[in-house]
């Protein structure tokens, strides 16, 4: 028989070790991130919606940059750091990110479901560039759909973090 | 999703190993196109294995190696976009990668996936589980969906052929049927002659008599009536044979190989026509008076006139086959013989044996193929006053009406099948009762019945519950009732033998196959080397159509065996089209036909279709393919600045890997994209224009990937590359033309645009993509 094959997940500064298989409690091979996060891991914050990539509820940090968990499988993350929604705060103080702060701050969501994709593809824009244009923020967040248009107080948002200094 | 295995690979060849040994696999880079189309079950195979290529060491990778840039396969197409490598003269590259999709998206997806992914088409992408499978031409299927549904984002320069024609796939012969379609639309006749003459040498002929089972098949038929094919097959034929100097040429060489054909029906003529035409020096031995076969004796006048079968012959013999007629292998000349003096020989002898079926006063009853063959005999006799024909299939058919027209008073017809059971052709049953046949289904023949002076009174037949068995053999079983149906004469056509006794006793054994045949393999070989066989001495009695089928199989196998490998017909490239207004009419052509009390036996009872009618018919067809257009951005570019894809295995130059649909069907099992080589173009302006609904995940509805390279405001260079317009990326060669060597103008761009889009044929939505391409090509020379 085929030995079951190990997998170790880095998820919001946790360890996991899972293997992989068909058995009871075991990661099929199909299993996407998205499903072993809700699932198993109980972290629904990171949503599903659209289910191909397309609408960016499911976004997560891999290694820092946004991609969409949904079309991901579980079994190739290992050894990645993956980073979701209720990983941004701070494990010790529970402070949440400068990003969240804001978001609160500018009212930028309505119904929420899409909030903490928006919120990690911001994390993943400012990782990448921490003074960002509002060209270069509409471009980073293109790939975040949101049917209550949250859109307008999401951008005034980012950029008072931005402008404010307060690099994430 | 369903499951399926899984592994990380630790290089390419050792994914390469993998996939090559699982059934179906597939590698997986990004994920972000393969996850969806598992998520939808879209695949016709779902993968068993899925190979990670992301573990791959230095796969991901952008490196300036002096006069080209190259970029690892698995490299992201965010890492693509932000490259400083792609910010000068190789601008398109940044430039499409950043088109693609969203940034999330961006963040996983690859080059090598980008360029391999599959198509995007809204009927190809069609969920399963909404509403059932669309099976289109892409998916094993046989039509394309857009050509009469919603096309707005499909193609405007035509579809390609996706190797599952129905219509084609239904004729044994294989006949491409859409390609000579479209050469009669364009009125090139000679070209439809030469595209149907690759595998039938006597469309005159099959258009009259063949079932053309092809027309049930035909993807109109979901519309209104199929396309009428045999109508404009007859009007092809008939063409070809009135320029039969043209189309049957003596070969220009000779190459000394002698070849014997014994049989002059349709197998052995299209045998002859094409081992002629190859070369090879071509004896027919043919026991009857005239060559031809079924076709001269076994088919009446009124269905196929006989002056289209000696033409033929006349042309056949013309190239330089010779054909002994009344010469009977067996009597006259030994196989032994002809075997010894010949390289190769093809036997098609035909099935004209009568079968015995044992019934009481079998004696007294007429073989139907005998009466055909002797109708003129009949002619001059007496023919019964009440016919009874035995048989369901279109000999007894042919027998039936050759009976009414010989002025039998009543003629009936009964035959063991139900109505819908019966071999015949609908057309040639309905024909029969226009003509005051009276069908009886569902009943065997038990007895013939005879009066006190030994003469036919009728014949007394059992009811028939079935015909084939569970395992579908034929096989009736009858039940206990009776009927007798008075005739003064019976005529049999239930069927004919072959008889293959003019093999002599050596050849016999050797050759005949369990059911009493000639045993033939694939390639028509018989178990004796060099000696070939096909038609219905071969498969028992069938259609014409198959014994031009075995002809040309063996002609090219006695051609190989005899050390010529036979030419392959290269096909035509370029993009299939259809008349976007004419498919849209439901009625087919229908040929004019004799009214029933003008019929007679001697005259053809319809009239071929004038070439102009058969152009409007030909319009009808629809020219199934695949009418989607190529997904990815960065094809467009890597076919504009002339990129090397490479492989595990091989080279590709840009667009040759992107001259197909599917790329990756070119690639052999297990085979991956490794690298992409750019060339640096020094001087050049390069860019990539995308027009799309949406700012973000949004395929190209028509995109423009350019290089430009100018001097004193005049373009001395010029590459354009359009993508989203036709299943694969378009470079504009035309437009290219136009601007090259010229001041740029808006005059100008117009002048490249109409160039460009010279032989355009957009669907009934889709004609405004024609504005897009054209504004692409003025932003593109930035005026």
């Amino acid at each position: 028989m085929e030995m079951s094959k190990e997998l170790t997940l880095h998820i919001n500064g946790q360890t996991y070790e899972f293997t992989i298989g068909r058995k009871l409690g075991q990661i099929p091979e199909s299993e996407t991130l998205l499903e072993t996060l809700r699932e198993r891991l109980g972290l629904t914050g990171t949503k599903l919606s659209c289910g191909e990539g397309a609408c960016g509820c499911c976004a997560v940090l891999m290694d820092g940059k946004a991609v969409a968990s949904c079309v991901t499988l579980t079994a190739e993350c290992g050894g990645k750091e993956i980073t979701t929604i209720e990983g941004l705060a701070d494990p010790v103080t529970g402070e949440l990110d400068p990003i969240q702060e804001a978001f609160l701050e500018h009212n930028a969501f309505q119904c929420g479901f899409c909030t903490p994709g928006i919120i990690i593809a911001v994390k993943s824009l400012l990782n990448a560039n921490p003074h960002p244009t509002e060209d270069e923020i509409k471009e980073a967040l293109s790939g975040n759909f949101c049917r209550c248009i949250s859109h307008y107080q999401v951008i005034e948002a980012v950029q008072s973090i931005v402008k404010g200094g307060e690099q994430a | 999703m369903k499951n399926f295995e899984h592994s990380n690979a630790a290089s390419f060849e050792q994914a390469a190993q993998e996939l090559q040994a699982a059934k179906y696999s597939q590698p997986i880079a990004g994920g972000t196109d393969l996850l969806g189309t598992l998520k939808t079950n879209i695949l016709p195979n779902y993968p068993s294995l899925v190979v990670n290529l992301k573990t791959i060491p230095d796969a991901a990778y952008i490196r300036d190696m002096g006069d080209k840039v190259a970029m690892g396969a698995l490299t992201t197409l965010a890492d693509v976009e932000k490259s400083d490598v792609f910010t000068g003269e190789l601008k398109a590259v940044a430039e499409a990668a950043h088109s693609v999709a969203t940034p999330i998206i961006r963040n996983s997806a690859t080059v090598g996936g980008n360029l391999c992914q599959d198509v995007r088409c809204w009927y190809y992408r069609y969920p399963d589980a909404v509403g059932g499978k669309l099976l289109c031409a892409r998916k094993g299927g046989d039509e394309c969906y857009a050509i009469q549904g919603r096309n707005q984002y499909h193609s405007i320069m035509g579809g390609m052929h996706t190797g599952h024609n129905a219509c084609s796939t239904e004729c044994p012969a294989g006949t491409d049927i859409p390609a000579y379609m479209e050469k009669i639309r364009a009125n090139d006749w000679d070209g439809a002659a030469e595209i149907i003459l690759r595998v039938n040498p006597m469309p005159m002929l099959t258009a009259r008599v063949c079932p053309h089972t092809c027309q049930t098949k035909c993807n109109q038929c979901q519309h209104g009536d199929s396309v009428s094919i045999h109508s404009v097959e007859r009007a092809l034929g008939d063409y070809i044979l009135a320029h039969a100097d043209k189309f049957y040429p003596a070969p220009a060489q000779e190459t000394g190989k002698k070849v014997s054909i014994v049989g002059g029906g349709p197998a052995g003529l299209t045998a002859a026509y094409y081992l002629r035409k190859a070369g090879h020096s071509v004896t027919i031995y043919e026991k009857m008076e005239e060559a031809g076969g079924v076709m001269m004796y076994g088919i009446p006048e009124y269905r196929l006139p006989k002056h289209y079968v000696r033409d033929l012959v006349k042309a056949i013999v013309g190239m330089g086959v010779v054909i002994k007629n009344n010469t009977e292998v067996g009597k006259d000349i030994t196989l032994e013989e002809i075997k010894s003096a010949s390289d190769t020989v093809f036997l098609d002898t035909g099935a004209w044996k009568q079968p015995i079926l044992g019934i009481d006063g079998e004696s007294l009853t007429q073989f139907g193929l005998n009466f055909l063959v002797e109708v003129k005999k009949f002619m001059t006799k007496q023919i019964g006053k009440e016919v009874l024909v035995c048989g369901g299939g279109n000999v007894a058919m042919d027998v039936a009406l050759t009976a009414v027209r010989l002025g039998a008073q009543k003629v009936k017809l009964v035959c063991l099948e139900q109505r819908d059971e019966m071999p015949a052709s609908a057309e040639e049953i309905a024909r029969a009762e226009e003509e005051g046949v009276e069908i009886f289904n569902g009943w065997g023949l038990k007895k013939v019945i005879t009066g006190a002076d030994g003469k036919i009174t009728g014949l007394e037949s059992m009811n028939c519950l079935s015909v084939r068995d569970e395992s579908g053999r034929f096989n009736p079983s009858y039940g206990e009732e009776t009927r007798v149906f008075s005739s003064d004469c019976i005529i049999l056509a239930t069927g004919q033998k072959v008889d293959i006794d003019f093999l002599g006793e050596k050849y016999r054994e050797e050759l005949k196959s369990a059911r009493g045949l000639i045993e033939v393999g694939e390639h028509r070989d018989t178990r004796a080397p060099g000696i070939y066989a096909g038609g219905d001495a071969a498969y028992g009695p069938s259609v014409a159509i198959k014994a031009i089928r075995d002809g040309g199989i063996a002609a090219r196998s006695m051609s190989r065996y005899m050390g010529f490998e036979p030419e392959v017909p290269a096909r035509d490239k370029g993009f299939t089209k259809f008349d976007p207004e004419r498919i849209y009419v439901t009625k087919g052509a229908v040929e004019k036909d004799t009214p029933v009390a003008e019929r007679c036996l001697d005259k053809e009872d319809s009239t071929s279709l004038t070439m102009e009618e058969a152009r409007a018919e030909a319009g009808r067809c629809m020219n199934c393919g695949c009418y989607s257009v190529n997904a990815s951005d960065m094809a467009t570019v890597m076919v504009a600045l002339d990129a090397e894809i490479h492989t595990t295995e091989q080279t590709f130059k840009a667009a040759d890997f992107f001259s197909v649909m599917h790329s990756v069907d070119q690639l052999k099992p297990g085979e991956l994209v490794t690298e992409i080589q750019l060339p640096k173009m020094p001087g050049y302006r390069t860019g990539y224009l995308k027009m799309r609904l949406r700012e973000a995940i949004d395929f190209a509805v028509t995109a423009l990937a350019y290089a430009y390279k100018e001097e004193d405001g005049v373009i001395v260079d010029a590459r354009l590359v359009a993508g989203g317009i036709a299943p694969v990326p378009v470079r504009l060669t035309a437009a290219e033309q136009v601007l090259i060597g010229k001041k740029k103008s808006a005059e100008l761009a117009q002048e490249a645009f109409a160039a460009a889009m010279k032989d355009a044929q957009p669907m009934k939505e889709n004609a405004y993509k024609l504005q897009e391409v054209k504004a692409q090509i003025v932003r593109s020379l930035e005026l």
